[in-house]
């Protein structure tokens, strides 16, 4: 094997053994082996690295997270906790014992825009580790930690200039944006470098078991074997038992997942609660006209159009309202048209929103800070408007805003308002820990939306049990879906694990 | 290390290198760095470019450091330095370049009036890293005795117990040494050689096994095709870099001790 000497301390030395000096002090000497000795890493094994984090209260799972991720992963694993348990702060650790032990110096973290900040203050502050956030023209070349956005990095001239680099280890966090092979982030993460990689989600799956092959190959190519041995074993068209069994523990191998259950923490419950709803005469009049649509015109044909149309129905007048208006434009048969447009005179007539109601009344149950989760901008406009008229005050919250922003919305909801409405792409990037109150307001076809919302609620340092409410309207789209999302959360428990209550637990 | 550890090493540090220590409080500690220690551990490069080449009057910074945060209202006051911090790591930094060959003799008080010999040592402090996707690290001080060429491993916890100074103590005199340090140092070295051969190196078996069973998963991913895409390599390149076990040997410092 060839053993590396560094440092000219030979060629000094007998430099100044000729010259008699200059000589250093005794002090300094005996000082400088100390520190040596005390920053000396004595074993393969073990984490060195919780005694240089003074600034941090590093929790039992986190620490043996990355224990294993280091020892029995050899340092490519996914880090798949629950939301809330601070996998930020495992990759953190991950990467901080790596750097203590020199083996790893360059890190590229890929991550929503909407994290960058957080991400560069928690390791400036917590981890000490000098990150910084990538804008247009960090010459990267000369930091070693870099913490950039997905969208950017996979975009010329970015992507060339990370190319060049030679990172020791990739951070993804929100890794679940990976999951489609298709799509260009995910073809630029492939041709990435990586030595060593960590890959962030709390949902490794979100609708099938494809999503996990293509994240495990990213990370491991060859792990869950190529394309076709893993569809000739695992698809879903042919599930049995045992196939799910040998792909759970294959998953395993490359994957660590806390469940709040396993922290040791004590943790608040999660109140979940389906909550039916019947529609008035008159909304189930429009509901129904809505459906038959499709036998009426060509326009309405696909079938992508009638979902869309259905699930704004079953959220509200306005957001119904701003989809029809503008397929009228796109220009039809004239009776085709009529019936549109007898549609839309019905829609506005409809004074009671039966779904609003229901939400005014949990807010009048609960007395306390509630989170409403909408899936359209109009129903969230609505909502605010609604609740003013009953004299309970809110403020708005959507994905797309800045960092100063999102804090102030925080701060107006913590000081000011009761409400808190959010779309969906809110359901990243802000904590809300003093709240308990989470109205899904709309259902999303994906499970780990819902656990996503829940998340923001419900994790660390939350000290109340946390009430969840899924509204669903009776006999309409809204009941399949909660049928579909109960059969997504049994794949994924059957192949991730058990998941915390999302839905209404079937008896 | 504990916020006390930190604050007496700080002033130990900065007493030993000239820097004025302005106040003491027990848990924050002013001090006026010299224009040497400004450079050694401030990070400005080009503040002291700027100040070279236009000839100004240097102005080396002032620093107050908080070694105890928890006994202070004003986190403004200063700056927070702890185990970890960057500037705690530049001042061992700066400790090692300031503590890397010594020249010492050893005093005794008995026996005053008569004539003593002291026989020459040679000692370096080494470190050796075991790397691969883990680390491992063993200091070894070798002192080596320049008349008879015999090595004693611990040497520095030896040296480190007696009193030592830089000045040859009154009434005594240096045995001439019969191999020369540079000499001395190419023995230590292939000494330091013969010990790493001779350890247990089932580290670098195991990270051998780790990478080839990644290797043969990789393979399997592209089993079958004709020309594998560029990502095969670089996944390739990717685990050698990982798994691929390496020795580095590394002198922390060392010297010539004349001993009783």
């Amino acid at each position: 094997m060839i053993i590396e000497r560094s440092s000219n301390w030979r060629e000094d030395f007998i430099q100044r053994f000729e010259q008699d000096g200059p000589w250093d002090s005794w002090t300094l000497y005996n000082k400088s082996y100390e520190i040596e000795k005390m920053n000396l890493i004595p074993e393969f094994s073990g984490l060195q690295a919780p005694k240089f984090l003074t600034n941090i209260q590093l929790l039992p799972h986190q620490v043996e997270a990355a224990q294993t991720v280091i020892e029995k992963m050899n340092g490519k694993a996914i880090l798949a906790d629950e939301v809330g348990l601070g996998k930020t702060i495992e990759a953190g650790l991950i990467m901080k014992e790596y750097m203590i032990r020199g083996i790893v110096k360059k890190v590229l973290i890929l991550v929503p825009a909407s994290l960058q900040n957080q991400w560069v203050t928690e390791l400036n502050m917590r981890f000490f580790i000098p990150a910084v956030a990538y804008r247009k023209n960090t010459p990267i070349e000369h930091y070693d930690v870099v913490v950039m956005s997905m969208d950017t990095a996979k975009k010329s001239p970015h992507r060339e200039k990370i190319y060049e680099q030679d990172y020791d280890m990739i951070i993804i966090d929100e890794a679940h944006k990976l999951k489609n092979h298709k799509t260009q982030i995910y073809e630029f993460v492939q041709s990435l470098k990586k030595k060593f990689c960590l890959l962030l989600t709390a949902t490794p799956i979100q609708n099938d078991i494809f999503e996990i092959f293509y994240l495990v190959s990213l990370l491991k190519p060859g792990h869950l074997g190529n394309y076709e041995s893993f569809q000739a074993t695992f698809s879903t068209t042919k599930t049995s038992a045992d196939g799910e069994k040998y792909l759970k523990e294959l998953v395993n191998q490359v994957m660590v997942r806390n469940r709040r259950q396993d922290t040791g923490i004590e943790w608040t419950s999660r109140k979940v609660e389906t909550i039916p709803i019947q529609y008035t005469p008159e909304e189930r009049e429009v509901y129904d006209m809505i459906s038959s649509l499709k036998t009426v015109s060509p326009v309405f044909s696909s079938s992508f159009t009638m979902v869309t149309l259905l699930k704004e129905m079953c959220s509200s007048k306005e957001a119904t309202f701003l989809t029809l208006n503008k397929m009228i434009q796109k220009g039809m048969a004239k009776e085709e048209r009529d019936f549109v447009e007898e549609i839309l005179a019905k829609l506005m007539k409809l004074e009671i929103n039966s779904k609003a109601e229901k939400v005014m009344e949990i807010i009048e149950n609960a007395n306390d800070k509630v989170i409403i989760f909408t899936e359209y901008r109009a129903t969230q406009a609505y909502l605010q408007w609604y609740l003013y008229t009953k004299g309970i005050s809110s403020v708005l919250f959507n994905g797309k805003f800045s960092k100063s922003k999102r804090d102030w919305v925080k701060q107006l909801f913590r000081q000011r308002d009761q409400v808190l409405i959010a779309t969906e792409s809110g359901g990243e990037g802000i904590n809300l820990q003093f709240c308990h109150h989470v109205i899904n307001y709309d259902l999303p076809w994906n499970p780990m939306k819902l656990e996503q919302r829940i998340g923001r609620v419900h994790r660390l340092g939350q000290e109340e049990d946390v009430h969840i409410y899924n509204l669903a309207i009776e006999n309409t789209i809204e009941q399949k879906i909660l049928d579909l999302l109960g059969s997504k959360i049994d794949v994924f428990e059957k192949v991730v694990g058990d998941l915390d209550d999302i839905l209404t637990r079937k008896a | 290390m504990y916020a006390e550890q930190v604050h007496d090493y700080l002033k130990v540090f900065f007493k030993e290198t000239n820097c004025d220590i302005l106040s003491d409080e027990g848990y924050m500690l002013s001090v006026q760095l010299t224009t040497d220690m400004d450079k050694r551990i401030m990070n400005r490069p080009f503040y002291w470019q700027y100040i070279e080449a236009t000839n100004s009057t240097p102005n080396p910074a002032r620093l107050n450091l908080i070694t105890d945060r928890a006994k202070i209202q004003n986190q403004f006051m200063g700056e927070i330095i702890h185990f970890g911090s960057g500037r705690l790591h530049q001042i061992f930094k700066a400790t090692k370049e300031l503590g890397s060959f010594v020249k010492m003799y050893q005093h005794s008080n008995g026996n005053k009036g008569k004539q003593q010999m002291l026989t020459p040592y040679f000692c370096v402090n080494y470190k050796v890293s075991y790397y691969c996707d883990q680390t491992k690290e063993v200091i070894y001080s070798l002192g080596i005795n320049l008349i008879n060429g015999e090595i004693e491993d611990n040497f520095h916890d030896f040296v480190s117990q007696l009193d030592l100074k830089t000045a040859i103590p009154d009434d005594h005199f240096c045995l001439q040494y019969i191999i020369k340090p540079g000499r001395a140092l190419e023995r230590l070295d292939s000494m330091i050689q013969n010990i790493i051969q001779n350890d247990d190196h089932s580290w670098a078996e195991e990270a051998k096994k780790r990478w080839q069973k990644e290797l043969e998963v990789l393979d399997f991913f592209y089993d079958g095709m004709e020309d594998k895409p560029e990502s095969y390599e670089i996944e390739k390149k990717g685990l050698k870099d990982r798994f691929n076990p390496r020795i580095k040997v590394e002198i922390i410092n060392g010297g010539l001790f004349y001993l009783h």
